[in-house]
């Protein structure tokens, strides 16, 4: 539990400081770097993880993957990190940074699962019309979900829009077994 | 056999579907990231409301308890087993309800409003939410009628109001629920179409049971049917084997239902038994939730959490139908220690207890009442001129016996008044003795208080004074009905109902004494 709140803690105070040096583009291309390899090599999260690494050898290895591929501020920023002994949480605050970073900048993040894949004609069809809905920059992620059917299920933040033939299903089976049930 | 088309079959299908929508739905969720002990915290939910009711899947549902700033604390409804993490969870918009209505009447449901008797769905209409604020003060007033409980005692003594909150505490195995239960039985009175002519409106009952065994429960209820009292009563259990948030919102369910009939102008009476176990599934739900543990590893709520459910117990105002809803709660002491936590919170939210001692219980006297300590502060507006005449000095007797009792056990020499009180309190205390699942009318419960403070049984041996009581009821019964009829009617004694009591007890007394 205290781990989202530390981690929301560096990530917005990183957010802050890269508004106030005007480098909020260089620190959003290295988070970025920072969050996939750290979401992508497994051994190394262990190895950040791990209590028996010393502290100065974990630097030093973020250092040797890192120095050269980014900034001299994000770079500090990590060293920083490890040398509060929240290495561990490098890759929660990275994935947050990113987070807070799209809320800043007013972008939306739509996660949208269907049976099968969209034209990009659909694709188009269904941003406009999210964008007209929210008001905000739309960035979709499409995932194929077999399981759902047809129809498509859209993820905003919290709010789920469903479309899907499961769902319908489920509904109908619900007011099977009790009668009557009204849509949320 | 009549013929069934497939054409027809799917006619009436595809009437059943045609009212289905399909549209898109919208609904807001939240993954779960740790479940365990009917506790599940949940990430998201982002606009989830406190005490709003959340859907799990396999049909589990929960209630929203906390609202940290980075995760949701819910309790379940349901097996916690059926529920992993990372499994969705549903928003449903509504606080926890459960649905209220005159089907209820006769039912054994849970505290959600499901029913556990095995007779079928129950057709309501209405849904009223579990937790609800208690009414202000201009919506009350004054408790004035009486709930007669049919128990001598009490009725005599103690006087309950209808809209009064009295405790009912005590030791295990002292009797607690047997006054409770009583009580629900003397109600069939007010139900009939006798009480109607007199004016007095039906008491519908509410007994709701907390973290007992089903087969106490199961008890109970037989009791009640066996006397014909389930048409009035519905019965809410949350047994021991049921989840600790289940068993912490029964009773707020019973009040729920209670005041479905309070508002619609109409008498309630609910049983919360026992509040000590309530208290016990909260604290156990309250360190699951990691809330910080205060006095006897309470919450610091947990004041709160009675006065808002005994709070709920209130007397309409006539502007409102003048409805009302009585609480009777039930707490069990441990070894008679009243001055622990819960018992001390209880007693100073109530208007009044109902004090039950062990010993009592031991020695005979039953219902085992310890008239001492116990009082009840609403007291004598809630009772029938005609008792408040006949048992004005009854308490006092006993009193001075009690205290005349403990010098007389030195077998010192005693002279005569000091004698004649205590024969009178020994006889007063045999009087007041009463069986279970035997509540007395009023009516007779006046001649028998009045026989017993006039002095008519101070000639008596003790052993013949529950005979003697009896038998004078029967031979008024008999010989002098008027004299119960006035009484029920006019709810007090005239001179003339004094000189005929008089009368009948003068004859009778000559009669018995003779036969001794």
């Amino acid at each position: 539990m205290t781990d989202h709140k530390v981690s929301l803690r560096y990530a917005t105070s990183l957010l802050d400081s890269s508004i106030e040096r005007k480098n909020l583009d260089t620190v959003i291309k290295d988070m970025e770097f920072v969050f996939s390899i750290l979401h992508r090599e497994k051994e190394l999260a262990i190895a950040l993880k791990s209590p028996v690494i010393k502290p100065k050898t974990k630097s030093s290895i973020l250092s040797d993957i890192f120095q050269t591929r980014i900034s001299e501020e994000t770079m500090n920023f990590i060293l920083f990190v490890v040398n509060k002994n929240r290495e561990d949480l490098l890759l929660n605050i990275s994935k947050k940074f990113l987070e807070l970073k799209d809320e800043y900048l007013g972008i939306l993040n739509i996660e949208i699962s269907a049976p099968y894949d969209f034209s990009d004609d659909q694709k188009e069809l269904i941003k406009k019309k999210f964008e007209n809905t929210f008001n905000k920059i739309i960035l979709m992620t499409f995932v194929i979900n077999k399981d759902l059917i047809g129809g498509f299920v859209a993820k905003v933040t919290d709010t789920m829009y469903d479309a899907s033939v499961k769902h319908q299903l489920e509904l109908l089976r619900k007011q099977f077994l009790h009668g009557n049930v009204s849509l949320n | 056999m009549a013929e069934v088309r497939p054409d027809e079959i799917s006619a009436i299908l595809r009437k059943q579907l045609s009212g289905f929508e399909n549209e898109m739905d919208v609904y807001d969720v939240g993954t779960v990231l740790q479940v365990g002990d009917g506790i599940a915290r949940v990430y998201g939910l982002s606009k989830v409301m406190a005490s709003e009711l959340v859907e799990f899947p396999n049909d589990v549902f929960g209630m929203v308890l906390n609202l940290d700033e980075d995760s949701v604390g819910c309790v379940l409804f349901g097996e916690s087993t059926l529920v992993k993490e990372g499994d969705m969870v549903k928003r449903t918009k509504r606080v926890a309800s459960m649905p209220v209505g005159e089907a209820m009447l006769g039912r054994v449901i849970t505290p959600l409003g499901k029913p556990i008797d095995g007779k079928g769905d129950i057709q309501t209409e209405k849904y009223s939410p579990i937790e609800r604020k208690a009414l202000g003060v201009v919506q009350r007033q004054p408790v004035k009628e009486a709930l007669q409980t049919g128990i001598t005692a009490i009725d005599a003594m103690i006087p309950i109001g209808r809209g009064q909150r009295e405790l009912i505490i005590g030791d295990r195995q002292t009797g607690k629920t047997a006054i409770a239960i009583d009580t629900i039985i003397n109600q069939k009175t007010t139900h009939t179409a006798e009480a109607k002519s007199l004016g007095i409106n039906p008491v519908f009952c509410i007994y709701v049971a907390i973290g007992q065994k089903s087969s106490t429960v199961a008890q109970v209820v037989a009791k009640l049917q066996e006397s014909g009292a389930m048409e009035y009563t519905t019965v809410i259990a949350a047994t021991a084997s049921d989840p600790a948030p289940l068993q912490f919102i029964a009773p707020y369910s019973g009040a729920t239902l209670g005041e479905y009939f309070r508002d619609s102008g109409r008498h309630a009476l609910v049983i919360y038994d026992d509040l000590s176990k309530q208290a016990a599934a909260y604290r156990e739900l309250s360190l699951l939730l990691r809330r910080p543990p205060g006095r006897e590893a309470y919450p610091g709520d947990v004041f709160y959490l009675h006065s808002r459910l005994l709070e709920r117990a209130s007397k309409l105002s006539d502007e409102l139908g003048g409805g009302s809803l009585t609480a009777l709660p039930i707490i069990e002491t441990q070894q008679g220690d009243v001055s622990a936590y819960i018992p001390t919170n209880v007693i100073s939210i109530t208007d009044g207890q109902i004090y039950l001692l062990g010993s009592l219980f031991n020695a005979g006297i039953r219902p085992a009442i310890d008239v001492g300590i116990s009082v009840s502060r609403v007291g004598g507006n809630a009772q029938i001129k005609a008792m408040r005449k006949v048992a004005g000095t009854l308490k006092l007797d006993l009193a001075q016996y009690r205290e005349l009792e403990s010098f007389a056990k030195f077998g010192s020499d005693l002279d005569k008044s000091t004698q004649r009180t205590l024969a009178k309190g020994a006889r007063l205390v045999e009087l007041l003795k009463q069986g279970q699942y035997a509540p007395a009318p009023i009516e007779k419960q006046v001649v028998s208080i009045y026989l017993g403070t006039n002095g008519y049984l101070d000639s008596i041996d003790i052993s013949d004074v529950k005979r003697f009581e009896k038998e004078v009821l029967e031979y008024i019964e008999v010989k002098y009905n008027s004299i119960f009829e006035t009484i029920k009617k006019e709810k007090q004694i005239s001179d003339e109902t004094n000189a005929a009591i008089k009368k009948a007890a003068d004859e009778f007394l000559s009669v018995f004494k003779k036969n001794a």
